[in-house]
């Protein structure tokens, strides 16, 4: 079995974001960058079928050259070979851009199964995923939490609204994106993070892929961001802890819940 | 003029408050407006649906729609689309609306912006506002592509309570067919931690650090004052605690006479599970943290100072 694992770089959860002095972006400078949440959850499942039989694990991702840091931790946490998407046509492109990317590595390899995250931490679009699954012509699922595998198939729970969980069936090959929570993430071991260096890392431009910068300009633009207004907002109170633990005792008084 | 179909969906057979929700922000642009509504046996929503301001709406009735399917479900809006040619899609950010929005824009090539809280006309073209890096900055994109899609963030506005009235015609839907198979809906283990009926809610989020804070850090407080213990998301996810303790649109939806939030942030999917309490405090160390939008009275201080303090404060006022 191949299963493909698409992965993103995000800023890291606690890193401080500034925009940049474009404007549709952050400054991305002096960030410490991460591998996205969800997409970890989504390594972990794979790593999981794998550790369960045989199964080739490969990551791909896309950006500059500051994803290879997350490539290598992912192969040091047992993915066996990576792939890397650099290419000045994909700055700025959007989920779709990226989507025919890696709908372009789909199509170079077969996986039995894609697994990816539900959406990333940074742009919280949710996009790729099923986007993928359509120009690769595969079946998909969205948002799960649990993953079994049964010969030409595998059965998943969909998260949904309010605790309730929907049961689907899909046939191999197939796509998944993943919720966050679904397993627990393991850490590359020392081990691991020796075997990655001799593991395989192939580097892609477009041209590569077999596409040209047409194909992924970007439909989405981000014409603005910036720091959501601020409405009236809480009361903040003022003082040493003691003073303010005062007033909140106060305030749970008025409310009658003390 | 320009035209909005919107895909409505349905809970219990009626339309859901999203979807009315759809309705007012197409109704906000002007032009025509088509609604799409999917199921087996949805005749009565559909009417339901065009005598709530649904437009003309379109019933797209058939047995292989019983139950969500990505793949039928994306047939039969494609049947919508390509019988009414409309400019704009809209789709609720839902689990329905995530799992179909970037397969239909992929199938059209077409542009997509997801989870938006407000569409804007600007001359003739469209800006779409959405949230990013978890509600700490928003953005305003355009969007080209025929047509454009946007899913919607649910009460991102007022529900359309209007009650104009509308038409109702059926789509022919036959042969959509998906190669996912719904084999059942589940409810996630309840667990015994009701937190829908408490008073006082006395949440914790990844800002205690690690999970024997929550025993020696927040317990106390929770039991002083007689309150349950909640979490947000992260807590949960990294396995701190059970399920059960989850308030968020994927946990449990909480509307207590007090709800304290300590070390969350507030990301959109903890902030629509309790943004309904009476009364909000919320104690963190980001005072940009999107939490102190929807909070009454907020502390921004590092909570492993205040929470103590408060625990102490708390019993001093209960022994007096």
């Amino acid at each position: 079995m191949k299963i493909l694992v698409c992965l993103k770089q995000v800023p890291h959860k606690d890193a401080r974001l500034d925009i940049a002095g474009h404007g549709t972006w952050i400054d991305d400078a002096n960030l410490k960058f991460e591998i996205n949440d969800y997409d970890n959850y989504a390594l972990e499942a794979a790593l999981r079928i794998k550790d369960a039989g045989e199964a080739e694990v490969i990551v791909a991702t896309i950006g500059p050259d500051r994803v290879v840091q997350s490539l290598r931790t992912a192969l040091g946490m047992g993915a066996d070979r990576a792939v890397h998407v650099k290419d000045e046509a994909l700055e700025g492109s959007d989920s779709l851009g990226v989507a025919k990317s890696l709908a372009a590595i789909a199509a170079q390899e077969s996986p039995d199964l894609i697994l990816t995250g539900l959406m990333s931490d940074d742009a919280n679009y949710g996009l790729t995923g099923p986007m993928l699954a359509e120009l690769s012509g595969l079946p998909h699922a969205t948002g799960i939490v649990s993953c079994e595998h049964a010969g030409e198939s595998i059965t998943v729970e969909r998260e949904l609204e309010g605790g309730a969980l929907e049961v689907v069936e899909l046939p191999l090959p197939a796509l998944v994106t993943v919720q966050t929570g679904m397993n627990e993430v393991r850490y590359a071991s020392l081990k691991g993070i020796m075997q990655a260096k001799k593991k395989p890392l192939e580097t892609k431009s477009v041209a590569d892929l077999g596409l040209q910068a047409s194909d992924v300009a970007p439909k989405v633009t981000i014409e603005k961001i910036y720091m959501p207004p601020k409405g009236e907002g809480a009361e903040i109170l003022q003082g040493s802890a003691a003073e303010v633990s005062q007033q909140l005792v106060t305030k749970i008084k008025e409310l009658g819940l003390l | 003029m320009s035209k909005t179909l919107i895909v409505a969906e349905l809970q219990n057979g009626a339309p859901r408050e999203a979807a009315l929700e759809l309705i007012t922000q197409a109704r906000g642009l002007g032009g025509e407006l088509v609604s799409l509504v999917i199921g087996s046996g949805v005749a009565e929503a559909a009417e339901d649906l065009a005598k709530r301001g649904g437009g003309r709406v379109l019933a797209a009735d058939d047995a292989a729609l019983a139950d969500y399917t990505s793949g039928a479900y994306a047939q039969a809006i494609r049947r919508a689309l390509d019988q009414e040619s409309p400019d704009l899609l809209l789709l609720s950010n839902t689990p329905i609306g995530w799992d179909l929005a970037g397969k239909l824009a992929a199938a059209l090539d077409a542009g997509v912006a997801t989870d938006v809280v407000r569409i804007e006309q600007e001359g003739d073209d469209l800006v779409f506002i959405k949230r990013m890096f978890n509600a700490k900055l928003d953005s305003r994109l355009r969007v080209t592509g025929s047509p454009r899609i946007a899913t919607v963030q649910p009460g991102a506005c007022e529900a359309y309570a209007g009650s104009d009235a509308g038409s109702v015609e059926s789509l022919d839907v036959s042969g959509c067919g998906s190669r996912t198979v719904f084999k059942e809906l589940r409810t996630a283990a309840a667990g015994g931690h009701d937190l829908t009926k408490a008073d006082l809610i006395i949440s914790g989020g990844r800002g205690l650090q690690k999970p024997e804070n929550f025993d020696s850090v927040l317990k106390p407080l929770v039991e002083a004052l007689g309150a349950q213990m909640g979490a947000s998301r992260p807590v949960v996810d990294s396995g701190w605690l059970p399920h059960e303790y989850q308030v968020g649109s994927s946990g449990q939806v909480v509307a207590p006479k007090l709800y304290m939030a300590v070390g969350i942030s507030g990301a959109i999917q903890h902030l629509v599970g309790m943004k309904n309490s009476n009364f909000i405090i919320a104690i963190n160390k980001d005072a940009d943290a999107p939490i102190f939008e929807v909070a009454d009275l907020g502390v921004v201080a590092d909570l492993f100072e205040i929470v103590p303090a408060l625990t102490e404060a708390v019993s001093a006022a209960k022994g007096g």
